[in-house]
């Protein structure tokens, strides 16, 4: 199929769109996510051997950092309430999270640059949602190393029944619509303040840092900060909310507010379009 | 004779050249503020955490001593050896910028030695980070644990402090000249910023890891850049500052020797295409 008609159907399909029920939108877009996941992970096979290097690296990272943590627990065996096996399970559903939204989404934390840069050209020129298809248009390698960690870590460490299984999986999915709802939110910021790549950068990287310390070690204000303004809480306290004790009020809030920021993200983004001047940047996305 | 008479002018002159990288060097750190805030910011966040958790081991107890460190040492312990690992600035991913798109013929052309350069920069851009990180971080462990009275520590830190940095540009000098031979070089910059915070004791003093650690650490390069000068600064002792500084020395002349003899067989087989 040529260029000319990629596009023409592209246009029909978008034509199409306004005519569907909701159900075959939802759909189209699921189909449309499928492919571009296909398509990514097609180039980064293309690299195998750097992949593997780069996802491995990632893997060795995460447990390094473990490695200090058995050091810091052989010394400290219990701290507020924490062990070794509970901060294992925040690592793993921290990285595991992050893993897969950053696999699947890996334009989640670029969006301020995608924007500042005037890259958002080429997604608003497409017939697909812009947001959808800003944020899937790239895979990130490295993140498989954190998912596959996630992974492994919970085999290692994990309760292993089915019960123990289905809660794993909602800390990953809490974790990971956190990671992406907090960073759309903070890439946001670009529409309205300019560029604004380091504060968003910033944000990234304090929140990450934040998610890998157990909760209970912060008191006071630095809590309340971390379970409203700095939601890190709701994924730093994971391991004892949702895997050891399941507390239902504290698994309402955070999912509350995986989805809140999600949606708050989503709204930003849309009303942030509207302010949105192209940067004039010829690009393309092979 | 003439040889000798030749060596002193030359020595002048090389240190005259060092001088002016070091000098636009500092010049080009104060200009960028808005990235120095930034990375102050993440700095007090960290060393924020850090209190926290340590704060929690410790159950509040400021006289608790455990491993030889009370809440105050190790706090204080923390935000220099923060500081001395945020000074640096990525060595490996700038030689390999250099080595991939050409520029590095360029610098090859000038009358310096390319490490020469690398390393003038490297001390002038790591010492005033250095001082500054110290500031910052100083508002975050002074009102926390108390004032930074270490006395003679203070002396034990910034001496053994231009040994460490040194010591850690050789290392990542180590890491970046592999960009001769291979094209990536951030995997290993990776593994060594890794063992850095872990057997380099950032994120915990060597005297609290295991007997067996403690020993591995005491036959490996990475503890004389950031441990010893932190210990020496909340544990100060003439004796081990002495020998803390002849550790650096033996670590810096076997590094020294590594990075000399692979920039003499890097620099052979580079090619360079256009420029």
């Amino acid at each position: 199929m040529s260029t000319e008609d990629k596009t023409f159907a592209g246009a029909d399909a978008s034509r199409d769109a306004g005519k569907r029920s909701p159900f075959a939108k939802g759909i189209g877009v699921v189909r449309f996510l499928l492919t571009t996941w296909k398509v990514n992970l097609a180039a980064a096979m293309e690299y195998r051997l750097s992949f593997l290097l780069l996802a491995g690296m990632m893997f060795v990272n995460n447990l390094i950092w473990l490695f200090f943590w058995s050091l810091f627990f052989g010394r400290f065996p219990v701290v507020h309430g924490w062990e070794l096996g509970d901060v294992m399970m925040l690592w793993a559903v921290g990285a595991g999270g992050f893993g897969w939204a950053n696999v699947l989404f890996g334009n989640f934390h670029r969006v301020a640059q995608i924007v500042s840069s005037g890259q958002l050209d080429v997604y608003l020129s497409q017939p697909k949602p812009v947001l959808l298809n800003a944020l899937a248009s790239r895979m990130s390698v490295t993140a498989a190393g954190d998912f596959l960690f996630g992974v492994v870590i919970y085999a290692w460490a994990g309760e292993h029944t089915l019960a123990g299984l289905g809660k794993f999986a909602m800390g990953l999915a809490i974790s990971g619509l956190l990671f992406m709802g907090v960073m759309l939110i903070a890439g946001c910021c670009a529409f309205f303040l300019g560029n604004s790549e380091g504060i968003a950068q910033q944000a990234f990287n304090s929140f990450v840092s934040l998610t890998t310390y157990p909760a209970d070690i912060f008191r006071g204000m630095a809590r309340i900060a971390l379970f409203s303004i700095v939601p890190a809480g709701f994924i730093s306290y994971l391991p004892i909310g949702l895997l050891r004790n399941l507390e239902p009020g504290f698994v309402l809030g955070a999912a509350g507010m995986a989805a809140g920021t999600c949606l708050a993200g989503a709204w930003l983004f849309r009303a942030g379009l509207r302010r949105y001047a192209s940067g004039n940047a010829v690009s393309m996305r092979g | 004779m003439s040889g000798g008479g030749r060596l002193l002018p030359r020595l002048a002159a090389g240190r005259r050249k060092a001088a002016a990288v070091a000098r636009i060097t500092i010049r080009q750190q104060l200009a960028y503020r808005a990235d120095f805030a930034l990375r102050c910011s993440f700095l007090l966040l960290i060393l924020f955490v850090f209190v926290q958790l340590w704060t929690a081991a410790y159950e509040g107890d400021r006289e608790a001593v455990i491993g030889g460190f009370t809440i105050k040492q190790i706090v204080w312990y923390l935000v220099f050896t923060e500081a001395l690992t945020m000074a640096g600035s990525p060595l490996a991913a700038k030689v390999e910028e250099e080595v991939k798109n050409g520029d590095i013929a360029v610098r090859l052309l000038r009358p310096m030695s390319y490490v020469g350069y690398h390393y003038s920069s490297y001390l002038a851009e790591a010492a005033v980070r250095f001082v500054l990180h110290l500031a910052v971080g100083s508002l975050i462990a002074w009102p926390s644990v108390g004032a930074p009275d270490f006395g003679f520590g203070w002396l034990g830190l910034f001496s053994l402090s231009f040994g460490a940095i040194t010591v850690a540009f050789l290392l990542n000098a180590a890491i970046a000249l592999c960009a001769f031979w291979v094209e990536e070089t951030s995997g290993l910059q990776f593994v060594l910023q890794k063992l850095q915070f872990t057997i380099g004791g950032m994120l915990l003093p060597v005297d609290l890891m295991p007997e067996w650690l403690q020993r591995v650490c005491a036959w490996l390069p990475f503890q004389a850049s950031l441990y010893l000068p932190a210990k020496a600064a909340v544990h100060p002792d003439g004796s081990s500052l002495l020998a803390s500084a002849a550790i650096q020395a033996a670590w810096i002349a076997a590094l020294g020797a590594l990075v000399a003899y692979q920039y003499r067989r890097g620099a052979r087989k580079l090619h360079v295409n256009g420029g």
